[in-house]
């Protein structure tokens, strides 16, 4: 439904993209991530004809962006970073404008623009004038003038920054719900909405594509190996438990640390895909000690996320990239 | 065409939600009957001067009143359709709505056709409103029609040039204000830049430079002479302007 090949976009010396290729299948929410100024506003308005590329191609349910833009445009829903909005409409007016140069006329207009309008909660804003909204609100506005003449493919950037927890909650959900007859793009910097709400992540940074996958791939992918934290209560007994945990198979690494309550974390490390949780506890309780916790801890996206932007020099898996980027 | 048509309304509305569109009526209108009263305290005397004088009882209302009164317009229009332009790209640009435009299936050229037209009505409007004074004349001389309307076609027609000079600023800014006195300098350029040659000497140059500017094309129709050399000057001045302003569009695509 959306396919970007190889696009590269340069501000004089700046080079703001480069060469990113992904694709999202009809009715998929892809969830795009990256730092400040990674690149994924510039690959939105490229996408949806705000800006032009200078290498590279798009194409937009079927049609390609530089060639039929029209054709594109038409299939398309954009919620900017900044929602723009008239500030001396009322978003009743303001909407009914999206709508007209949507090519929705009288007839269809009214009902367009109430569906819209109630699928995001902005009725109660109805007759209030653009630019006396809160940020939120104006979030709302935008999101409901990129919905409102139902396109095939909706880009959204950062789509829930500014509305409250409840709100956020209610537009993931209504992200979600539009998932099935829409494809999606979404931009976010916060990784659990990624997690929540896209089959997809691009993870991007200073503009080139550093991670295609599905979130639990990612985490997956990315763990070479698995920890377990293990809380122990000593009870005088000798360091038997340390020496009898570290015999389990699969086991590569303990370490012993004590707490200021007297008690012992043993961080257990072992091969990935192995589940030696309940071997590590048998080899815990026959060395005498009192077994208190026992928690499995997994990289989570934020790591991840971390791990693949912060990196000083080339890593493992920026050469994993274009491999990831065809699966 | 709907889609022009909804710019334009759009455009229009704009302008009349803020103060702006009747500033610049009420402004117009104002400055139009004080050069009104100037030129009729004038002409009448004139013609007294000319009765004590023994001379024709009737002097030419549109010789001594309406041509120094349309070229006196023309330069608060110089002044005033710029401030009237400035916002219609600039504004957009800054505030991001541009991008609402821009993501949504119209064209570069319906969108600029829009915006011009939009701007092209309320500057219809205000010269529209400015034919109450003319009546006035009618109510107590007898002037000739014919030279008052090509005189206003040709402001309306320069008014047109102003204003694609106006848009073509403005899409190049996203400040409203150097839109503003952008358009103003240009404009003024393109209004003085015959003086630059010696008009006795003939040379090729000078006559470049003489048909170039925007105020030697108006002169006729203000005599009462529709010329098609002077309505092709402005309409491909106009053209011309547009064009421009579909490639600045276009251009901020691949900058921004
Ligand atoms: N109009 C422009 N002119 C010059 N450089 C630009 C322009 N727009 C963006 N850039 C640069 O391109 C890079 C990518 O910017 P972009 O806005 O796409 O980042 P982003 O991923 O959306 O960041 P954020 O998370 O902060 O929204 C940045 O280095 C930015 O400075
Ligand atoms: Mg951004």
């Amino acid at each position: 439904m959306i396919e970007v090949q190889h696009v590269t976009k340069r501000y004089g010396p700046v080079t703001a993209v480069d060469d990113v290729s992904f694709r999202v299948d009809s009715g998929q929410i892809l969830g795009f991530l990256g730092p400040n100024g990674a690149g994924k506003t510039t690959t939105m308005r490229i996408l949806t004809g705000c800006a032009s590329a200078t290498e590279g191609q798009a194409f937009v349910a079927g049609y390609d962006v530089f060639e039929e833009p029209v054709e594109a445009k038409r299939r398309t829903g954009y919620l900017p970073e900044t929602p723009p909005l008239y500030p001396d409409m009322t978003v009743r007016e303001y909407l009914a404008f999206a709508a007209r140069i949507n090519g929705i006329r009288s007839v269809a207009q009214r009902e367009r623009v109430a569906a819209a309008m109630a699928r995001t909660n902005v009725e109660d804003v109805a007759d209030r004038h653009c630019g006396k909204l809160s940020k939120g609100y104006r979030q709302r506005v935008g999101l409901a003038q990129a919905i409102l003449h139902n396109p095939d493919v909706l880009i959204l950037d950062e789509p829930t920054a500014g509305l409250d927890p409840k709100q956020i909650i209610e537009t993931r959900e209504l992200i979600k719900e539009l998932a099935g007859d829409h494809t999606i793009i979404l931009s976010t910097h916060i990784l659990p909405e990624v997690a929540q709400t896209c089959e997809r992540v691009v993870i991007i940074n200073k503009g080139r594509v550093v991670a295609v996958d599905t979130p639990e791939n990612l985490t997956g992918r990315l763990r070479g190996s698995e920890t377990i934290r293990v809380q122990l209560d000593p009870r005088g007994a000798d360091e038997t438990a340390v020496v009898q945990a570290a015999t389990v198979p699969n086991v590569s690494n303990v370490t012993a640390t004590p707490t200021q309550d007297g008690l012992v974390t043993l961080e257990v490390q072992c091969e990935k895909g192995a589940d030696v949780r309940s071997e590590v506890a048998r080899a815990v309780i026959t060395s005498g000690w009192g077994l208190l916790e026992l928690t499995s801890m997994r990289m989570s996206l934020e790591d991840i996320f971390l791990e693949l932007t912060t990196s000083e020099e080339p890593r493992e898996e920026d050469a994993e990239a274009p491999e990831a980027t065809d699966a | 065409m709907r889609n022009i048509l909804t710019i334009a309304l759009k455009e229009l509305r704009s302008y009349f939600v803020s103060p702006m569109a009747y500033v610049a009526i009420g402004f117009f209108v104002f400055i139009y009957g004080y050069f009104f009263v100037v030129s009729l305290n004038f002409m009448v005397r004139v013609s007294m001067q000319a009765g004590m004088m023994g001379g024709p009882q009737a002097i030419n209302v549109n010789e001594y009143m309406v041509r120094p009164l349309l070229g006196n317009m023309a330069v608060v229009m110089l002044f005033l359709l710029p401030a009237l332009t400035g916002r219609s790209y600039a504004e957009e640009k800054r505030s991001g709505t541009i991008e609402l435009l821009l993501s949504s299936p119209l064209t570069g050229p319906q969108i600029i056709l829009g915006k011009y037209l939009g701007a092209l009505a309320l500057f219809t409007l205000m010269l529209g409103v400015t034919f109450v004074h003319v009546g006035v004349l009618f109510l107590y001389g007898e002037p000739e029609l014919g030279p008052i309307l090509s005189g206003y076609l040709g402001l309306w027609l320069m008014g047109g040039a102003f204003i694609s000079v106006g848009l073509l600023i403005s899409s190049m800014t996203k400040n409203q204000t150097v839109a503003v006195v952008g358009a103003f300098g240009t404009a003024l350029m393109l209004w003085i830049v015959s003086w630059i040659g010696d008009p006795s000497s003939g040379s090729t140059t000078t006559e470049v430079l003489a048909y170039l500017s925007i105020l030697d094309h108006f002169d006729d129709f203000s005599k009462g002479v529709i010329d098609t050399k002077h309505l092709a000057y402005y309409l491909s001045f106009i053209t011309f302007g547009l064009f421009l302003t579909a490639r600045s569009v276009d251009s901020e695509r691949w900058r921004g």
